[in-house]
C-alpha cells in the first residue's frame, strides 16, 4: 500500500529535507574550497563533470527493481528507472540547463573577483521576490497577499542571517547578483517546475530523471562558458577530476537535495519552495560549528553580527511558519442550464482566479470545481460573485474542505 | 484512464472510522473531509470501469457509509 499523507505536509517535509541536505552540501563545498587547490573557474566546471558521473551511478543504482518497483520509487513514486530524454522535455531542459549554467557562472564570477563575497551573495535571497513577481505575472494562480508578506519576511530574514559586516559591498557586485544570478536562477526554478508538472506516459514526471538530464545540459553550457572565459581553466577542470572522492561526495549529496527540491517544486509554488529552502541558513549552523573544529572558519565575526544573524533566523522561521497558515480550499458542485454545454462552461470557470481544478462530470452534477483562496470570506465572495456572473450556471453548492489527504 | 469523484455521506458519529478504512483503499487520488451536503469527497483514478466498480464497492462495504454518488469525469483542467 502506498503512503497517503496530506499534500501540504509532504511539501514542507520535502522542502525542509532538501534544506537540511543542502546545508550539508554547503559545508562540504566550504571544505573543498579551503582544503583543495582548485582554481575557481576549474571548480565551477569540475563539480558538474563529477556531478554527471555520480548522478548517473546513483540513478542507475536507484533503477534496480526491488519488489517490482525501482528503489528510486521510494524517493520519488513517479520514478520508472533511468530513461532517455523525451522530445517534449528538451526545450524545458535546454532553458533550465542554461539558467543553471548562467547562475553558476555568475556565482563563480563573484567569488573569483571579490576577497569576501559573502555580503554581496546574501542578496541572492531576493530571488524569492523575483519568483513571486514572475508568478504574479505569468501564472494563473498568483500568490496571495499573505504569501507576499511571508516571502518578504523570509527574504529579509535570510539576508540578515547571511549578511557579513566584513564583506565587500559595491554596485558592480550587486548588479551581477540582481541582473545575472537571480534572473538566471528564476529561469532554472520555473523550468524545473514546468518539467516536474509534465506528464510522461500519462504519469507525473520524476525528479531523478529531471535532475540527471538537467546536469547534462548544465554541464554542456557551463563547459562552453568556461572554455570561452579561459581555455586553460577548462583543461584544468578535467585534471581536477583526480579529486573525485570529495567531488562525488559533494555532488552525490547535492543530488538528494535536488530530488527533494524538485519534488517540492511539483507540489507548491516556486517562490514558496525557495522561501522554505532559505531555511538552509538555519540548518547549516550545526554543520558550521562542526566544521569550525577542523577549519579556520567562524559562525560570526562580532557580537552585533551575531545578534543580527539571530534576528534574521527568527524572521526566516516566522515567515516559513506563516506560509503554512494561509490556505483555504473548497469543492464547488455546479448544475448547468440546458443548452449550455459543460465543456464551454469549464473554460469560463477555469478563468476565475483561485480555481485550481475544474472537471466536466457525468452524474447528479455537471461540473465539479476545486478552489483555493487565502481566507474563506474574501475568496468565497470573489469566487461566488464570478460564478454568478457566468451565464449558463443554474445553481452551485459549496463544500469547504476541512482536511485532505492526497496520494503523491 | 478513468477518473471520478465519489461523494460520500456517512451516518453521524462514523466519520473517523470511515476515513480510517477509506485510507486503506488503493487507487484513491485524494480524500477530503468537507462541510456541506456530503461528508467526504473522494477522487479516484483507475484504468478500467470495472476497477471503478471495485472501488465503489469497497467504499459501500465500509461500516458507517450511508450513501455514495459517483460523478465520472469527462474532461478536466487542472494546474
Amino acid at each position: 500500500m502506498r503512503i497517503r499523507i496530506r499534500k501540504k505536509n509532504l511539501f514542507y517535509l520535502l522542502a525542509l529535507l532538501s534544506s537540511v541536505i543542502g546545508a550539508g552540501v554547503t559545508v562540504i563545498d566550504t571544505f573543498i574550497t579551503i582544503k583543495y587547490d582548485i582554481n575557481t573557474w576549474s571548480l565551477c566546471l569540475v563539480v558538474f563533470l563529477a556531478g554527471i558521473v555520480i548522478t548517473f551511478i546513483l540513478a542507475l543504482l536507484l533503477s534496480i527493481p526491488v519488489g517490482g518497483k525501482p528503489i528510486g520509487a521510494r524517493i520519488d513514486p513517479s520514478f520508472p528507472g533511468l530513461r532517455l530524454l523525451r522530445k517534449e522535455e528538451i526545450p524545458y531542459q535546454v532553458v533550465a540547463g542554461f539558467g543553471n549554467a548562467v547562475a553558476t557562472v555568475g556565482y563563480f564570477f563573484i567569488i573569483s573577483i571579490y576577497q569576501d563575497p559573502s555580503t554581496i551573495l546574501s542578496f541572492f535571497e531576493v530571488v524569492i521576490l523575483y519568483l513571486l513577481i514572475t508568478e504574479s505575472i505569468a501564472e494563473k494562480n498568483a500568490p496571495s497577499m499573505a504569501e507576499v508578506e511571508s516571502s518578504i519576511i523570509v527574504t529579509f530574514g535570510a539576508i540578515m542571517a547571511s549578511f557579513s559586516f566584513t564583506g565587500e559591498l559595491n554596485l558592480e557586485g550587486l548588479l551581477i547578483v540582481f541582473l545575472v544570478l537571480n534572473p538566471a536562477w528564476v529561469i532554472f526554478s520555473i523550468y524545473q517546475r514546468k518539467l516536474k508538472l509534465l506528464r510522461i506516459n500519462d504519469r507525473p514526471n520524476d525528479a531523478i530523471n529531471i535532475r540527471f538530464w538537467n546536469l547534462v545540459f548544465t554541464t554542456l553550457f557551463t563547459a562552453i562558458m568556461v572554455y570561452f572565459i579561459d581555455a586553460r581553466h577548462f583543461f584544468a577542470a578535467i585534471a581536477a577530476l583526480k579529486y573525485w572522492p570529495i567531488l562525488f561526495l559533494s555532488m552525490g549529496t547535492t543530488f538528494f537535495s535536488y530530488i527533494f527540491y524538485i519534488r517540492a517544486l511539483g507540489l507548491g509554488k516556486a517562490s514558496v519552495t525557495q522561501a522554505v529552502k532559505s531555511s538552509t541558513i538555519i540548518f547549516s549552523i550545526p554543520f558550521s560549528f562542526l566544521l569550525a573544529a577542523y577549519l579556520p572558519i567562524s559562525f560570526y565575526e562580532s557580537i552585533p553580527q551575531l545578534v543580527i544573524k539571530l534576528m534574521g533566523i527568527i524572521l526566516v522561521i516566522m515567515g516559513v511558519i506563516s506560509f503554512a497558515l494561509t490556505e483555504v480550499r473548497a469543492y464547488i458542485f455546479i448544475k448547468a442550464k440546458t443548452g449550455h454545454p459543460s465543456i464551454t462552461l469549464i473554460k469560463d470557470i477555469w478563468a476565475i482566479k483561485g480555481v485550481t481544478a475544474v472537471a466536466a462530470v457525468a452524474g447528479k452534477y455537471d461540473i465539479i470545481s476545486k478552489v483555493r483562496m487565502r481566507t474563506l470570506g474574501k475568496g468565497f465572495e470573489r469566487i461566488i460573485r464570478e460564478l454568478e456572473g457566468i451565464e449558463g450556471i443554474e445553481k452551485f453548492e459549496w463544500h469547504s474542505i476541512l482536511k485532505e489527504w492526497e496520494e503523491i | 484512464m478513468i477518473k471520478a469523484y465519489i461523494l460520500v455521506l456517512t451516518y453521524v458519529g462514523n466519520l473517523n472510522t470511515v476515513l480510517e478504512e477509506m485510507r486503506k483503499i488503493e487507487n484513491l487520488e485524494s480524500i477530503a473531509v468537507v462541510a456541506g451536503d456530503y461528508d467526504i469527497i473522494v477522487k479516484v483514478e483507475v484504468e478500467e470501469v470495472e476497477e471503478l466498480m471495485e472501488v465503489t464497492n469497497k467504499i459501500h462495504s465500509i461500516k458507517g457509509v450511508k450513501r455514495t454518488n459517483t460523478q465520472v469525469i469527462e474532461k478536466e483542467i487542472r494546474e
